[in-house]
């Protein structure tokens, strides 16, 4: 079978999930940072206090509004942004670390692989979560201090899963011959090595996207978010008015998930496609 | 037996650098339990003097020597807020987190494996087919919005399970819910997909033309599948173990999860410093025990 037609459904339906939320994402930059705000001062959701909890459609609101009374669609778009931001941002960073090190713990030598298992097991001791929140609650809640945690906790996952692709490509023929005729070490990393393992890296990249996201909203629900926007810390508030105005959980849960669906689409679609098996 | 011993003290060796590392990381840190009891009118001679009665004006070379000396003796000294040991804390929170990492877990495995072989055994059919779709949803509502959603349905909406506090039966039902939901469909996951790699292989197919049922395949298969099934299960134990602490507070479950996170908002050293020793060494215990299961259940695997 030829390699386009095996792209399978749940890459297309992940594919145009994860675009309608990147088009919503960028029209919201493009709204706060160029229409609405500037660079230095960009537009963030108004709260007017009389306008406080309507139901979705009333008076013009398309999903209703919040507890300070700002528009629900512009605060979960708010939302959006940041939390595709940094989960691009903390993946990318984990990944790169993580590649780099599990690269080394296999070439480099015998004292970079011991420290480099050690710290990986030390980290996968403690559920990540935790140490998230620790590193949170000493650093303060700051954006800053969000990406630390998060990739400090992120980068071991990555360290493994290259390490183990690294070793499996060192095997092979091709590396060996390069290695043979006298390869540099960071060429054969940047120009071998790397192609051979980033797609199976992929796959983890994009499926771990969607645990920085909920992980992120993980810390925001429990009041340790990086940010007033983030969907966690959303979540939260709507808990306390599940009462009044139940559709604000519904909706949040709803956006999130429909996030998150694509995200995991779009890694498993991918993995299948990688598989050689299938 | 070599193998355990040495493999027993480098877990040892583990969780010794593990209680280090947390004990520097967080006295290091900004942010002053002593200043947090008294408030921000004590004196300087107030904060001195409770300084000076909680130990923390010895160098930490010190307080590290002596931390690790009571360690050692099981003790993990007196929470700086609650005028209580932390062990007689540790025992008062463990039953509520206990009953619930250990029932969702539980459930889960069973859940998870039996639906995920099962969809394996039917690759491509209906049945497989929708497992996927479900369990790629609930996998995709994380707890803290899954769990307002539950109480919206059946406390609010339906009106048959209590909202939070801890009890009786009808209290467990919903946390337990809502750690089953994600906990099962991972494993869900996991199994069918082991059971597809594991159903191709020659020694199945040797069954096949000796003609045995396809149950009898089908259980034999599962076994082979169980150690990489326990595995995960095992992994999950600490994603539980979070997972206690979003599910606890949403719930209010007087538990371990909010008494590490109470801990840590106070900076209440021995109380974070002891759930989190204590919750490492039950980590260390199962992924004993899981391997010890695995052996017994694969011998391939000792090799």
């Amino acid at each position: 079978m030829s390699k386009r037609s095996r792209i399978n459904t749940e890459i297309k339906i992940g594919s145009l999930l994860l675009g309608t939320y990147f088009v919503w994402a960028l029209s919201w930059f493009f709204y706060s940072y160029i229409f609405e705000g500037s660079f230095s001062a960009p537009y963030f959701p108004a709260s007017d206090i009389k306008k406080e909890l309507f139901s979705p459609l009333q008076e013009g609101y398309l999903l209703g509004t919040d507890l300070y009374g700002r528009s629900l669609f512009q605060v979960l778009s708010a939302g959006l942004f940041y939390s595709l931001g940094i989960g691009l941002t903390i993946s990318f960073l984990s990944a790169g670390i993580g590649i780099v090190i599990g690269y080394l713990s296999v070439v480099g030598p015998k004292s970079v692989k011991a420290i480099s298992e050690l710290v990986t097991n030390l980290i996968f001791i403690f559920p990540s979560i935790l140490i998230a929140i620790l590193v949170m609650s000493l650093t303060g809640q700051s954006f800053s201090g969000l990406v630390f945690a998060l990739v400090v906790t992120g980068w071991p996952g990555y360290a493994r899963i290259s390490r183990g692709e690294t070793l499996r490509v060192m095997g092979l023929t091709y590396v060996e011959s390069a290695k043979a005729i006298g390869v540099g070490p960071f060429r054969l990393f940047a120009k071998i090595v790397l192609p051979a393992i980033l797609p199976f890296l992929l796959v983890h990249i994009v499926l771990g996207i969607s645990g920085v996201i909920i992980s992120e909203a993980s810390l925001g629900f429990l009041g340790l978010g990086g940010s007033e926007y983030s969907w966690g810390a959303l979540l939260s508030s709507a808990k306390t008015v599940l009462l009044e105005a139940p559709y604000m959980g519904v909706v949040l849960s709803l956006v999130m998930a429909g996030l998150i669906i694509g995200l995991n689409l779009v890694g498993d679609g991918l993995r299948d496609y990688l598989d050689p098996k299938s | 037996m070599e193998k355990l011993i040495k493999k027993f003290l480098y877990s040892l060796f583990t969780i010794v650098l593990a209680v280090s590392a947390l004990f520097f990381i967080i006295r290091l840190a900004p942010g002053d339990p002593v200043e947090k009891i008294l408030g921000a009118e004590a004196s300087a001679i107030e904060i001195s003097d409770l300084r000076a009665q909680l130990g923390l004006d010895q160098s930490l070379i010190r307080q590290y020597t002596n931390f690790m000396m009571n360690v050692l003796k099981g003790e993990f000294g007196e929470s700086l807020f609650k005028k209580k040991t932390v062990s007689s804390l540790l025992s008062a929170h463990m039953p509520a987190t206990v009953i619930l990492a250990f029932t969702s877990i539980s459930i889960s495995a069973f859940i998870g494996t039996f639906l995920g072989i099962w969809a394996g055994f039917k690759n491509k059919k209906t049945f497989d087919n929708v497992g996927r779709i479900v369990s790629l949803f609930a996998l995709s509502f994380p707890i803290f919005s899954l769990a307002p959603l539950l109480v919206l349905i059946f406390s609010i909406k339906l009106n048959i399970l209590p909202v939070s506090e801890w009890g009786s039966f009808k209290h467990v039902i919903l946390p337990t819910l809502t750690l089953v939901i994600p906990l099962s469909s991972v494993l869900m996951r996991v199994s069918r997909n082991k059971y597809l790699e594991e159903v191709n292989v020659p020694w199945v197919q040797v069954l096949e033309a000796k003609g045995l049922s396809s149950i009898q395949i089908l259980l034999r298969v599962t076994k082979v599948c169980l150690p990489t099934i326990l595995n995960v299960v095992a992994i999950q134990l600490s994603v539980v173990l979070a997972g206690t602490m979003i599910t606890e507070t949403i719930f209010d479950i007087p538990g371990m999860g909010m008494l590490l996170f109470e801990g840590i908002q106070n900076r209440d050293y021995p109380v974070v410093q002891g759930v989190i020793i204590y919750s490492t060494v039950i980590y260390m215990l199962v992924y004993f025990l899981v391997d010890y299961l695995n052996e017994m259940i694969d011998p391939r695997i000792k090799s």
